[in-house]
């Protein structure tokens, strides 16, 4: 039954994509202009499991973006309500203190993006006395995590962690990838987010097209919409999730910036992509990706694994478009907020989680267009 | 839409949090949430294990299902510190899943293996288990130079694994190792002309190198 029951989602969801026409398949396949969300699933090198809703929290039916043209946006008036939520002075980074997250969640209505590798996320690892519960609270500091390194044969593993998250009342969902790569070892990406605050586009769900195979595992991309009173006026984003392959690092950040270009892209009411995840590249080895006329990468002069002697996570967006960034960012401490010694920290991941706060309302679009190839040209 | 989107999202920055005994809950604002947000109280995670190298490599290859994955795990968390087990690990991704799961993840860390494990790796890329074979490959090209003397064992993979992956990777490898025996050539150039285009594009990239 549940399994006839999800082949019907999944139908419904193919027939609605094709009627809507609002996901990215179309830019990004050009000759198929109408095709929906499943983008490069059927036609890649992952496993045939399709970009997929978690079914944890009843939030399925509200969530259609409607794609307001940003020109519609009413931001003068949202500037004021925002003046006093905006914590930092004078824009600074806040770089690795563990009590920085603490202070996000108090960060006065702005949304807390994060990306986290958790290290072979199986069954395995969830199933270790006290390990859920940890990575929950890791999770419960963000409203949006990007994940990487699912790693399970089976389907089980982020809605059992979803399910923990919400053990305390919160209201998490997910959307997962397909799994992807080109050995037999495959891995997923996923995104976590508390639906009380975010929620993301059905039809705008899916995996980048990369026919000349530049990537070992393909950026999962989702459309995200913080949520507010006036949904029209939310600050609206793609993110773009990404684990390199740490043996090709410079090839696939020069991709990556390609990607990144088509995102931008992408729709044309959406000129905001966040592009995050496990880059195994320093903010000083991004080579094209760190080109993009101004480009910003949050993590900066840290380090971001858990043995405290690489920077490998970034969270980066071009500063002229995405003028919700608040400044914020930090480095989430698994010792020591979770209280754990270096093993113990190891055992959680070899990844620290990266994040960066943005403000739910969305800023007015920049007079010159951004993502335009004339700009990098 | 919007309208639906409001009428769900009352209020969006309030979090919700469960009353006892109640599903449905009350909700708090953001401030009530973070008195109430204290630290975890979940069990503390067991003490991994302390393990040494020789007993590590033990276990890895001669423990149970579940020393092995023990092992395998305790590896992935030593990053580069691990690579005195890249034969061993790189044996361990033709374990089952459990095991190569974490054996992948310790290989993917441990950068270039030390010069004792290469001849042993390259015995292993010609193993029948595609993912040893896929890692064995990997981590001499790694090696780079080092691994030179193997590259003819190289281009037979590269020429005759129905393997894709295996065959792209015996590509990066080559050139990694600076390849330019007559074999290693041949199996380039045939590789260059390869429909496949990431196929293709290494073994042009790594001629192209050759050349210069």
């Amino acid at each position: 039954m549940a399994r006839r029951k999800s082949k019907f989602s999944l139908l419904m969801w193919l027939v609605f994509s094709g009627i809507s026409g609002g996901g990215i398949t179309g830019y990004l396949k050009p000759n198929i202009p109408i095709v929906g969300p499943m983008i490069a699933k059927l036609t890649t090198k992952g496993e045939s499991v399709a970009a997929d809703s978690g079914t944890l929290s009843n939030n399925s039916a509200n969530s259609l973006l409607s794609g307001q043209p940003s020109a519609s946006y009413g931001a003068s008036t949202v500037s004021g309500q925002l003046a006093s939520a905006r914590q930092p002075a004078n824009g600074q980074q806040q770089g690795t203190v563990s009590a920085n997250v603490a202070a996000g969640r108090q960060s006065n209505g702005n949304l807390l993006i994060a990306s986290f590798n958790i290290q072979v996320l199986g069954q395995s690892k969830i199933s270790k006395p006290g390990m859920k519960e940890k990575l929950a609270h890791v999770i419960r500091q963000f409203d949006l995590v990007a994940i990487q390194e699912v790693r399970a044969k089976a389907d089980n593993v982020i809605p059992d962690l979803v399910a923990a998250v919400n053990a305390n009342g919160s209201r998490y969902n997910f959307v997962i990838g397909p799994r992807l790569g080109r050995s037999n070892s495959k891995e997923q990406y996923t995104y976590v987010f508390n639906t009380n605050t975010v929620e993301h586009d059905p039809s705008s769900v899916g995996t980048v097209n990369d026919p000349n195979d530049l990537l070992h595992r393909e950026p999962f991309v989702t459309r995200f919409r913080a949520r507010t009173q006036s949904p029209s006026q939310a600050f609206t984003f793609w993110m773009v999730n990404i684990h390199t392959d740490p043996d090709e690092v410079p090839e696939e950040v020069d991709a990556l910036a390609d990607v990144f270009r088509v995102m931008q892209q992408a729709r044309a009411d959406e000129d905001d992509v966040i592009l995050l995840g496990d880059l195994n590249a320093s903010e000083k080895q991004l080579g094209r990706l760190g080109k993009i006329p101004g480009m910003r990468w949050t993590v900066t002069g840290v380090t971001t694994n858990t043995r405290k002697n690489k920077a490998y996570d970034n969270i980066l967006f071009q500063g002229q478009a995405t003028q919700e960034y608040t400044g914020r960012w930090g480095v989430y401490d698994l010792e020591r907020n979770l209280g754990l010694n270096r093993d113990q920290a190891l055992q959680v991941s070899d990844h620290l989680p990266v994040w960066a706060e943005f403000r739910v309302w969305e800023a007015p679009r920049p007079t010159t267009p951004v993502g335009r190839p004339s700009l990098y040209n | 839409m919007d309208l639906l989107w409001v009428d769900l999202v009352a209020n969006p920055r309030f979090h919700y949090l469960p009353t006892h005994g109640s599903r449905f809950g009350r909700y708090f604002s953001s401030s009530a949430l973070n008195e109430s947000n204290t630290p975890y109280d979940s069990k503390m995670l067991n003490e991994p294990p302390l393990m040494n190298p020789a007993s590590t490599l033990h276990q890895l290859m001669r423990g149970t299902s579940r020393e092995r994955a023990q092992a395998a795990e305790y590896l992935a968390q030593q990053g580069p510190d691990a690579a005195y087990a890249a034969s061993e690990l790189t044996a361990a991704c033709g374990d089952h899943a459990e095991i190569s799961h974490w054996a992948v993840a310790a290989l993917e860390e441990l950068g270039p293996p030390p010069t004792s494990a290469i001849d042993a790796l390259a015995t292993l890329a010609q193993s029948e288990a595609p993912l040893t074979a896929y890692w064995a490959v990997t981590l001499l090209g790694r090696a780079g130079r080092d691994a030179a003397e193997h590259q003819g064992v190289i281009a037979d993979l590269l020429e005759q694994s129905p393997d894709l992956a295996l065959r792209e990777k015996a590509a990066w490898s080559l050139g990694r190792m600076h390849a330019d025996c007559s074999q290693a050539r041949l199996a380039l150039q045939n590789a260059a002309n390869s429909q496949v285009a990431r196929l293709s594009r290494l073994a042009t990239k790594v001629l192209q190198q050759i050349e210069t």
